[in-house]
């Protein structure tokens, strides 16, 4: 596989590698056609990617159609109620087989020459097969190209690589705090409709750092939400927190804590209950102490949950947002942003943690508005010519102690404001694209 | 739009998936589609009883089915529909 890159181009990787652990990470990286034709051929062929929630594919039939890297992947139910992920291609000539982004299906028909497959991906339905095959094809060698998936609590990964760990290794120990977001009371999560989806000038990269757990920005980014009351944190304590990191897997998460904010504050206190008893007592202990939770699953999937007032001033509704960043060039992705919600929670409630969402995320929310403007400035100075060799700074924390008495696993520092899940999701963001995965 | 664990009638002011209706409301048409086919299915009265039409506009076909046929289709596997299919996938 190395030999067909460039071989200044692997030199360099091993260059921005060593810069990694020294705290630099270059500009050039958000916005750059080669770099991105590498992650395409060494990252997301190889990773274990996020397709779809449970949830979003609950009756025999449902499906959805998602991304691996390029690949247009469909992500369905089968018959017998197991999920099932083919490339959504046709195998007689390559057309499209499903054009919709969602749907209830029992068999797929290609709409070029009607060869139709089970949703499971056999094919078993050929026009003219006699006349025109006259017995020389065989069903069995021409199903769907099948892709490898595994689930974690509803969260549904697809792997392009046979050879891949599985998926609860490839985790490694990042479920503990995936919990919070995904074991909200004895049912566990769903989704709260289909994701909200649209394109943005911006490298999915940015996104994936900033969910790792960039506390540093909200104060600035977001300072209207503390100013008028929407968010329920202070300039002057906003830093407290933890940053915990996955070491060499790259998979990260930022703890926000303030002072006075109450545990498991912003749920109802009977869903609260019911969420502790789901959690073990490590958990209980560390999310009690959480105002924020962003964290990335490298490469590309993030979840933030945080308090939001829908009336300033008033007491903030906790909401989740699970999103995808799916690239589609240099500097240019795809975005999917879905709102979860506890199953067995009050639709009161979920209404109102929808609205808390809507308000701040989505293409039209006010933090998500805040973040593109940013992002998309970073994305358009990232590819410009001066900017080839400038590095950005990765400094913060690359002299913290491992905190010994947090209960939670991975490598985990003070303050939450920290560069700590950058480096760690850079390092391994190298180790793939310098084939050493 | 908020996910549908289980399927739901498309009317549902005349009771549950499985509750039996008792108003002999529902004559339909009501229209079956997703983005491969579309097919039009009505409740037909005969002269001494009554089928299920299933009518597909875009091939001009037509069945006709009674209790006993749909009576039998409640109790097979999916498989079957799929062995239909690979005899004739309808070109």
């Amino acid at each position: 596989m190395t030999s067909s890159v460039d071989r200044s181009l692997d030199d360099e990787l091993q260059g921005i590698r060593q810069g990694i652990r020294e705290g630099r990470f270059p500009a050039r990286a958000f916005n750059d056609q080669q770099i991105y034709d590498l992650e395409q051929d060494r990252l997301f062929s190889r990773a274990w990617c996020f397709l779809a929630h449970e949830s979003e594919i609950p009756a025999p039939g449902d499906y959805v159609t998602r991304y691996i890297g390029n690949n247009n992947i469909i992500v369905a139910r089968t018959e017998h109620g197991d999920i099932s992920a083919n490339l959504n291609m046709c195998r007689h000539r390559g057309n499209m087989l499903c054009k919709s982004e969602m749907g209830n299906a029992s068999h797929f028909r290609c709409s070029y020459h009607g060869w139709t497959y089970k949703n499971s991906g056999e094919l078993i339905g050929v026009p003219y097969m006699k006349e025109g095959y006259e017995g020389r094809l065989k069903r069995k060698e021409w199903g769907l190209v099948n892709v490898r998936v595994d689930s974690y609590a509803g969260l549904v990964f697809g792997c392009l690589d046979p050879d891949a760990p599985s998926l609860e290794e490839y985790l490694g120990g990042f479920q503990f705090y995936l919990d919070f977001y995904l074991k909200q009371g004895g049912e566990g999560s769903e989704v709260h409709g289909p994701p909200d989806h649209w394109v943005a000038e911006t490298d999915w990269k940015i996104c994936a750092e900033n969910f790792a757990g960039d506390g540093y920005h909200t104060p600035v980014a977001h300072q209207w939400g503390f100013n008028l009351g929407y968010f329920p944190s202070s300039g002057s304590t906003h830093s407290q927190g933890w940053a915990a990191s996955i070491p060499g897997l790259g998979h990260g998460i930022g703890l926000g804590h303030s002072p006075n904010f109450p545990p498991f504050g912003g749920f109802p206190d009977d869903l609260a209950e019911r969420m502790k008893a789901s959690f073990t007592p490590e958990q209980v202990e560390v999310f009690s102490q959480v105002r924020t939770a962003v964290g990335t699953v490298f490469p590309n999937l993030s979840f933030l949950m945080q308090p939001f007032s829908l009336v300033p001033g008033e007491s903030g509704v906790r909401f989740v947002t699970m999103r995808l960043y799916h690239p589609v060039g240099p500097g240019r992705m795809e975005m999917y942003s879905w709102c979860l919600v506890p199953k067995d929670a009050s639709q009161e409630y979920k209404d109102e943690a929808y609205r808390a969402y809507t308000l701040a995320f989505g293409q039209a929310g006010t933090f998500e508005q805040d973040d593109f403007e940013n992002w998309t400035k970073v994305t358009r100075a990232a590819g410009s010519t001066m900017v080839k060799n400038v590095d950005f700074p990765y400094i913060m924390g690359m002299e913290s102690e491992r905190d010994k008495d947090f209960p939670g696993p991975g490598h985990v520092v003070r303050p939450y404001v920290n560069d700590t899940n950058f480096r760690n999701l850079w390092s391994r963001w190298a180790d793939y694209l310098v084939g050493e995965v | 739009m908020t996910s549908q664990p289980d399927p739901a009638f498309e009317r549902p002011e005349i009771g549950d998936m499985s509750e039996y209706p008792s108003d002999g409301g529902n004559d339909g048409p009501i229209v079956i589609a997703n983005e491969f086919t579309d097919v039009v299915v009505r409740k037909v009265e005969t002269r001494n009883g009554m089928r299920l039409d299933i009518w597909s506009p875009r091939r001009g076909s037509r069945v006709l089915l009674d209790a006993v046929a749909l009576d039998c289709l409640s109790f097979q596997e999916p498989e079957l529909i799929t062995e239909l299919l690979s005899r004739n996938p309808g070109q």
